[in-house]
């Protein structure tokens, strides 16, 4: 029995616990959020921010980092600056992606595994088993050899492997949930399947999956520039991070800037997106 | 203790848990400390023991002295010293304070130094065959075995005061009590003193040479036992003593009840806590805090109306009596012979637990019935299986048409989902029933209303509500449509006492107003009688002894149900 049992109410404004909780962001979370905020921004205004083409040729070739190609160019003559930002707009949008579409299949199946229970439950999580079993950079090169080389080809191939981390967290929240009183409560008040899963139990998983989610940005950011790295990401001219580094590695000892800033921006991005979701958990645990 | 201040940071705001508290304890005494959650007692009792924590760390000004040594201020080494040797410590839960890995005996013999010692401490306390005892882990022993343990180890070395915070609320009713005569007992062979920290002023009557008052954060009345019983000063001990439940409350009328919530630690009032619920405050009450005046019995109250309370307890005038409420023949739910099993897999060994052992019941429309027994006695189960939250394995169960039965929890505040606000909390049982959204926030309205909450609750979550709001809230969407059977799970035995009563009053007035059946599970007969027209009394799932509420109290059949009559706290005739 501590001093925070005791009955007072208060109902402080949306404003004002907003206010409280960023109060309590500790400086380094609030750096890491605040870098990656930029960095989004940066990549969703690639267009305007990059000083020059991302694909056509803007300077000599193989130029060193100058006043008119801050990181260089590259062996086409293209500007590195452009080419890591829009490079950087792609990772983005590919962790993304495959994040968003293991939220919503790995939700759908933990949540039916973890509502329904018996043997639909252990059906739906040996599946689960069986997926989490595949290495993604062999599925990868299953699904580019068979369907050819693109950028959808490797999210689609990361992506079959990413759910079944979600659908296992989901279920797992969603069997604890089942089994406190408000569901009971719920039941007996005549709330209907769908409304008493969708209402009363997934919300209840948003947290932890919050949190993998951006834990999973930075993982994600490294899984695909490792794919484009192989040369199973997006064909060229397409500004990916791996495949630039991959091209630019046989200049690293005469033209270093080609391959070293991309992989520098790679560490970066991937990085950031870390000490986000540090934040972003230390924030959520919070509560 | 003299001026004792502790004030902690909480997300960034103080919040002020003891505001200067002064209290003596004489060698050999026993000094009940009785106070609501939040009101203090437990930092009180950490502070004496040094063993006050927490993140960043709490403010502590003033001194706890026990044997001439300052917790407070001491060296840290000086204090751990004075807590091996004069002090004891048992908490409310001995199944956490114990650790699980480790055999009893060893535990033991890190407080008692000898293994000799420890059985002598282990006979002391009333465990038997103490000898093989000691090598048995945490888990084999029952939760009352384990408290006399953890006394033995409070006891162990002579302290000069053990602190006992809670030591018999975990326990099963019939436990209780007999924790409390040890604690009593070791007291008269070990001369020690007992500090017993209590929210409930009737626990702290059977023992307690002298009883302390505390709420929020300041002592308001420090008084003989007796005193406190029969001629309490403080208006709010008076409220206390008035909302506690006995076996001789009066049934026809509702309890009375503190009216009110106490004030939020972060922002205590200046002058005396309780005026804002107090019936005789004056402009001066809340100018400032009371000084603590000596009485003519030498006990202390905080109150500058001392005449007017004594005035208004000898003319306080009960409650009006209930209207009478009409129950019918006909039986709405009919139980006859049910069984259920829960079946337990340990490993390979499959375990067959008998919830229900053939239980056969009807309840009448209109009528309230209460269900009484000890912990896994299945009276829980019993009210599952009626809901429909649970299937039955034998015999026959039938409930009327429409029933739509309702329950609300003990905790009230799991029975809530923690993301839905009241209104939608409250409105998802008018769901699908074809009315418009503004007549469903009428209803919802209507409904908090009738439980004694405001439409500003509408949009609040579960989280920002207090334990009595969480318990409203919950009775709020179990009457929104009326049912025909309410259920009741022990809604008032996470509650404080004034709150229990609050909670007690809002059923007994729902039920008449709605002409609702009620199916009310306690482990406390005091409040089945309130509450209810029949008890039924459980024991491993069967019913041994049935029939109307003042008859089972007042003249029980069956041995069991004198156990559970003896183990109701404070026995005492009620102050008139």
């Amino acid at each position: 029995m501590t001093a925070s049992d005791t009955g007072t109410t208060t109902l402080g404004s949306p404003r004002a616990r907003l206010l409280g909780s960023l109060r309590r962001v500790r400086l380094s979370d609030g750096l890491g959020l605040a870098a990656l905020a930029v960095l989004v921004l940066v990549a969703i205004a690639a267009p305007v921010v990059a000083p020059h083409s991302a694909t056509a040729p803007s300077g000599i070739p193989l130029s060193p980092p100058s006043g008119s190609a801050w990181l260089g160019t590259d062996e086409v003559g293209r500007d590195i600056l452009s080419r890591l930002i829009f490079g950087l707009r792609l990772s983005l949008v590919g962790a993304v992606l495959v994040i968003a579409s293991g939220v919503i299949i790995g939700s759908v199946i933990g949540l039916v595994a973890g509502a329904v229970g018996g043997w639909v439950d252990m059906l739906l999580m040996r599946l689960t088993d069986v997926f989490l079993a595949l290495p993604a950079p062999v599925l990868a090169i299953a699904v580019v050899a068979a369907m050819g080389p693109s950028f959808t080809n490797t999210l689609l191939a990361v992506s079959i492997v990413w759910w079944p981390w979600y659908a296992r967290i989901v279920r797992g929240e969603v069997t604890a949930i089942g089994a406190r009183p408000h569901v009971d409560a719920a039941k007996l008040a005549g709330v209907g399947r769908p409304r008493l899963w969708s209402r009363h139990l997934l919300p209840g998983a948003g947290p932890s999956v919050l949190v993998v989610a951006s834990l999973d940005v930075g993982y994600l950011v490294l899984i695909l520039a490792g794919l484009s790295f192989l040369g199973l990401g997006a064909p060229a001219p397409a500004p990916e991070l791996g495949a630039m580094a991959a091209q630019g590695l046989r200049f690293l000892l005469s033209k270093w800037w080609v391959p070293v800033f991309p992989g520098i921006a790679v560490a970066a991005l991937a990085y950031t997106a870390n000490l986000a979701g540090d934040a972003l958990r230390d924030l959520i645990g919070d509560r | 203790m003299s001026d004792l201040r502790v004030t902690f940071e909480r997300r960034g705001r103080p919040v002020h848990a003891l505001r200067g508290v002064s209290l003596q304890i004489e060698p050999g005494e026993i000094v009940g400390l009785v106070g609501e959650s939040g009101s203090g007692k437990t930092v009180l009792s950490l502070s004496l023991l040094g063993l006050l924590r927490g993140e960043p760390t709490p403010k502590v000004s003033g001194t706890a002295r026990v044997m001439g040594v300052d917790m407070v201020s001491a060296p840290a080494a000086q204090r751990r010293r004075l807590l091996n040797t004069q002090l004891g410590a048992v908490f409310q839960n001995p199944m956490t304070s114990l650790n699980p890995t480790m055999t009893v005996g060893r535990q033991l013999l890190e407080s008692s130094g000898s293994t000799s010692e420890s059985v002598r401490l282990l006979e002391a306390v009333g465990v038997p065959n103490p000898q093989e005892r000691l090598d048995s882990y945490p888990h084999e022993f029952s939760g009352g075995q384990l408290q006399r343990i953890m006394i033995a180890m409070a006891i162990a070395g002579n302290p000069s005061l053990v602190v006992a915070d809670e030591p018999s609320t975990a326990l099963d009713v019939t436990v209780q009590m007999q924790i409390l005569e040890l604690l009593a007992s070791l007291r008269d062979h070990l001369g020690c003193s007992f500090l017993l920290v209590t929210h409930d002023l009737g626990v702290a009557s059977e023992i307690a040479d002298r009883i302390a008052v505390l709420y929020a954060g300041k002592l308001l009345e420090s008084r003989g036992s007796q005193a406190m019983l029969t001629e309490p000063a403080h208006p709010y001990s008076i409220g206390l003593l008035q909302s506690r439940l006995s076996l001789s409350s009066d049934r026809e009328r509702p309890l009375i009840s503190l009216p009110g919530e106490p004030p939020d630690p972060r922002l205590p009032p200046r002058g005396c806590p309780f005026a804002p619920r107090c019936e005789l405050r004056i402009d001066d009450c809340e100018a400032r805090m009371p000084e603590l005046v000596e009485l003519t019995d030498g006990g202390f109250s905080a109150c500058i109306r001392l005449q007017e309370a004594a005035a208004y307890r000898a003319e306080f005038e009960p409650p009006l009596p209930w209207a009478e409420g009409a129950v019918s023949e006909d039986a709405i739910v009919r139980l006859d012979g049910v069984t259920k099993t829960f079946k337990k897999r340990r490993g390979w060994s499959h375990q067959e637990i008998q919830a229900l052992r053939g239980i056969s019941l009807e309840v009448r429309r209109g009528e309230a019935i209460a269900l009484v027994g000890e912990s896994g006695c299945g009276k829980s189960t019993l009210l599952r299986v009626v809901s429909g939250l649970l299937d039955h394995d034998g015999g026959e169960l039938a409930l009327a048409e429409d029933l739509d039965p309702q329950m609300v929890f003990q905790d009230a505040l799991a029975s809530l989902t923690p993301w839905l606000s009241v209104q939608e909390l409250v409105g998802e049982r008018l769901r699908g029933r074809g009315q418009s959204k503004t007549e469903v926030r009428r209803m919802v309205i209507d409904a908090l209303q009738r439980v004694g909450l405001t439409e500003e609750l509408m949009t609040a979550k579960p989280r920002q509500l207090s334990g009595g709001q969480a318990q409203r809230v919950a009775l709020a969407r179990a009457i929104v449509a009326p049912p025909g059977l309410l259920l009741a799970d022990e809604p008032t035995s996470a509650l404080d006492v004034s709150l229990g009563a609050v909670v007690l009053n809002l059923i007994g007035q729902l039920r008449r107003e709605l002409s609702l059946t009620v199916m009310f599970v306690t482990h406390d007969l005091a409040a089945a009688r309130v509450v209810a027209d029949r008890i039924a009394v459980i024991q491993s799932g069967e019913i041994v002894e049935i029939g109307r509420a003042d008859e089972v109290v007042s003249a029980p059949q069956h041995a069991y149900t004198e156990t559970l009559l003896a183990s109701v706290p404070g026995r005492v005739a009620p102050i008139q």
